[in-house]
């Protein structure tokens, strides 16, 4: 009997279509995966399941009961739970008090009856095979036991249905070992789980079904038994054809970058080496550790082992020193690591060079307002006067300001971290573009991105990681989705299994 | 009606960007109202007072450097009782030295120097919140300068300690310098008086406005305001700009210790100085800088301490009973930054609706 069927799904933000007629259903006592690429669609279906946006076509049924336009309430009420991926308990309380929150049993006198909530979580846990003391503080608890707290919490509310948005990415293998056995003991007990994960070995080790969705379209669905890692990632990732113009192969220069078996937080034992005129593309699923080793690269994050070269000579030391080594860093997650609010355009386009361009301190005014000028016109920056807000400028040119910003500095290795985030099609396509420029005018270059088809137009070389770790790298002709998704989720190796 | 929207925006543009000043001439216009209900007519010497004031010259330099706290995102309560160390530093400096201007100027600046090292150091080093160190320091600073004052009974007369406080001697030959020409005279310009401290002052404040608009230091202490974590990013030393503000502040206090003591002769570790941090912060809010940090224009604080100034003269001469002088203040203090927060606000809700009812017009006559 299917718990929940969601059929003929459609919604639009604007002209954008996030679902078309999409479909999905969970059967009582199952675990489903929910697969699909970053933008697939798969959050905006949860929200719509469990309230928090409506569907503009489409109907919900769950449990025998029909729903056109459910409220988070209704949705909570029937038995729905969303486990969110950042965690929801409440560290300063006790476990009990978190399972119990809002919910508290009161004595007769109107005080809280810690004895009897203590008791009723202990069976509870006891039923589910979890091994946490209800009286520790949750600041304690490890986060698996966190995640496994939540879960019970969800329980505890009688939810029928919960979703798990990505459970396992800050848990240990043993930890997810012992999250998987509990979630199969809960689905023998007939509570139906929808599973999003993008790590493949995970959904062939927990799932029962599963559901791919690509660019707000259904796919297909099954039993996990009748499919494989390849089928599904050529499922998620499509035959989509990314032009490859603007992609030119140029004679590489010296070895500028010497990555030697480096270590930082989130990822170890690191080596390769980046050459003049080279575009390397470093791609893996959020927490993979790309992000983590650029940040170590341009000084902001501690090296914990091996070293860095640059032009020869080992470097460390705070990002100013980077920085007078050459190195540049355009961050990810622009509004809260690059833009300066409160600056003018011209101000966010020079505050990088102020900190390396000697001891002069006062600013030349009209030099700067000339190089702006020249920048404004090489990148084409769509912008009023140089000292209007930066606020005023679209996402795409605030960016373009930004490449300018390191351009300043002079540096001839620019480190991107996902340039292209937030940034509409248009202006992704010419950044790649600036990108490309850069490379053939004699920069070094590393992208950080999640996006597949953009490696595939510019880089040279694609280093994958998983967990920490390079996992594969490939030659520009080598680059495909389908094998950069294998590599990045491990389904390789999940294969042998 | 398009005229009117523009005239409009450009008065909110205006408004906007010289609040600080509209602020003062309001302050000045209900000044000349109270002085005409006393049968004075409002001129030139008025303003002159307002100029040559404690409030406006020793505040207004200790705002300076609140400024520059504040547009990081920071504050500093100790800068009262850092007045009473500097103050006292430069009185006793001077004395001990024989009337050595010399050796004032370096005790004063010198101790304020250190003062807010102290401060910056817990703040920027140590990670501390600025408000539980400065309010730490803040006490700490009164109260070691209170304890000097009663215990060192062996030296009091050679340094100027008496009846509670520092005071400046009066036997040496500097003495009619910096007390009666620099402390207390001014500069005669076409029959309008500006003292030699304003002066100072004035200067201050056009080598502060240099130093935040156009050098490279500057940009960098409103990058950290605005976002300390882009900032970073961009190579700016976060800790030592954080480290940096405090030692500025502390050094101004200096400056201002040195007028306390040129212009007053004493300093009482008991009295003065008293909530002097919140009248500096008072001056930049009221000129116009945003206490959450980022926003905000020296130029402004300059005004602010005039306005503020101006509102401690207007409660002096307006025949409020003493007991009631803080709680004008407090509302005047308040309603300004009311107005300033309260009027986007407002702007906004008006815009609003203007764009509903232009989409309401066009879908009418799309229909």
């Amino acid at each position: 009997m299917n718990l929940l069927e969601m059929k003929h799904i459609s919604k639009s933000f604007g002209g954008v279509k996030a679902l078309q007629d999409v479909s999905l259903t969970v059967a009582k006592g199952e675990i489903c995966a929910l697969m699909g690429e970053n933008g697939a669609g798969k959050s905006t279906l949860m929200n719509i399941l469990t309230g928090v946006i409506t569907m503009d076509t489409g109907v919900i049924v769950f449990d025998g009961k029909t729903y056109d336009d459910p409220s988070i309430n209704q949705m909570e009420n029937a038995g729905i739970s969303f486990v969110h991926q950042e965690l929801n308990v409440i560290n300063d309380l006790m476990v009990y008090e978190n399972i119990f929150l809002n919910r508290e049993i009161k004595t007769k006198l109107g005080l809280l009856d810690s004895k009897k909530m203590i008791a009723e979580t202990q069976e509870l846990f006891a039923s589910l095979g979890v091994d946490i003391n209800p009286t520790e503080q949750v600041s304690n608890l490890k986060t698996s036991e966190k995640q496994l707290l939540e879960i019970c919490r969800a329980l505890h509310m009688d939810a029928k249905l919960l979703i798990l948005d990505e459970p396992t990415t800050s848990l240990s293998n043993e930890e997810i070992e012992r999250l998987f056995s509990i979630l199969r003991r809960m689905a023998k007990q007939g509570k139906s789980f929808i599973f999003i994960s993008h790590k493949m070995p995970e959904i062939f080790a927990i799932a029962d079904s599963y559901t791919v969705f690509r660019n707000g379209q259904y796919v297909s669905s099954g039993t996990i038994k009748e499919t494989t890692p390849e089928k599904m990632t050529s499922d998620m990732t499509g035959e989509t054809f990314s032009e490859k113009e603007i992609y030119s192969s140029r004679e590489l220069g010296d070895v500028v970058l010497n990555v030697v078996n480096l270590s930082g937080e989130g990822f170890e034992d690191i080596n390769f080496s980046l050459r003049k005129n080279e575009i390397l593309a470093l791609t893996g699923l959020a927490g993979c550790g790309a992000s983590e080793l650029m940040q170590t690269l341009f000084g902001a994050s501690p090296i914990e082992g091996g070293y860095i070269e640059c032009h020869g000579k080992k470097i460390s030391g705070d990002i100013k020193h980077f920085m007078k080594n050459k190195i540049a860093m355009l961050p990810s997650n622009r509004k809260e690591n690059s833009v300066i609010h409160d600056l003018t355009i011209i101000e966010n386009m020079y505050s990088a060079e102020h900190q390396i361009s000697g001891n002069h301190q006062l600013i030349n005014n009209n030099k700067e307002n000339g190089r702006y000028q020249k920048q404004k016109n090489s990148l084409k920056i769509k912008a009023e006067n140089a000292s209007d807000s930066i606020n005023s400028l679209s996402g795409g040119n605030q960016q373009k300001v930004f490449l300018a910003r390191w351009l300043n500095t002079e540096a001839d290795v620019l480190l991107f971290d996902n340039p292209t985030q937030g940034v509409d099609v248009g202006a992704k396509a010419e950044i790649y573009q600036l990108i490309m420029d850069f490379a053939n005018d004699g920069k070094a270059i590393i992208i950080n991105t999640l996006e597949i088809p953009e490696i595939m137009k510019v880089a040279d070389r694609c280093i994958v990681f998983y967990d920490g770790k390079i996992s594969r790298i490939f030659n520009h002709n080598e680059i495909n989705e389908k094998d950069v998704m294998l590599y990045s989720t491990n389904a390789i190796n999940a294969e042998g299994d | 009606m398009n005229k009117k929207t523009n005239l409009l925006s450009s008065m909110s543009k205006l408004w906007s960007h010289y609040s600080y000043i509209f602020v003062f001439l309001l302050i000045i216009i209900v000044y000349a109202f109270v002085i005409g209900n006393n049968g004075q007519s409002f001129n030139a010497g008025h303003l002159s007072t307002i100029l040559a004031s404690q409030y406006t010259v020793i505040v207004g330099t200790i705002a300076l450097g609140m400024s520059l706290i504040i547009i990081t995102g920071q504050i500093d309560l100790s800068v009262g009782s850092t007045l009473v160390i500097t103050t006292a530093s430069a009185i006793v400096g001077y004395n001990l030295s024989g009337g050595n201007i010399l050796v004032m100027i370096v005790a004063a600046l010198l101790s304020g120097f250190i003062c807010g090292l102290i401060n910056g150091l817990f703040v920027g080093l140590a990670k501390m919140p600025p408000f539980i160190v400065t309010l730490g320091t803040m006490l700490i600073y009164r109260s070691l300068a209170l304890s000097f004052v009663n215990a060192r009974v062996d030296f009091a007369e050679a340094a100027g300690i008496s009846s509670g406080q520092f005071k400046l001697l009066n036997t040496f030959d500097s003495y009619e310098l910096i007390r009666m020409q620099f402390g207390s005279g001014s500069l005669d310009l076409f029959g309008f008086k500006i003292p030699y401290i304003t002066m100072l002052f004035v200067l201050l404040t056009v080598l502060f406005i240099v130093l935040t608009q156009k050098t490279k230091y500057g940009k960098s202490v409103y990058a950290v305001g605005s976002n300390e974590k882009a900032a970073r990013l961009t190579g700016i030393n976060v800790t030592r700009v954080k480290i940096s503000v405090f030692v500025i502040t502390g050094l101004l206090v200096g400056v201002a210790g040195i007028m306390q003591a040129c212009k007053m002769s004493n300093v009482n570790p008991a009295s003065s100085g008293q909530s002097y941090e919140m009248y500096a912060i008072a001056s930049v809010v009221l000129g116009g800088v945003s206490m959450s940090g980022g926003r905000g224009k020296l130029l402004g604080v300059f005004f602010g301490a005039m306005s503020y100034c101006t509102v401690n003269t207007i409660i002096a001469i307006s025949g409020l009973p003493i007991t009631m002088q803080d709680t004008f203040q407090g509302i005047v203090l308040i309603a300004v930054i009311f107005i300033q927060t309260v009027s986007p606000i407002i702007k906004e809700k008006i815009e609003h609706y203007q764009k509903r009812k232009h989409n309401q017009l066009r879908s009418e006559n799309n229909d």
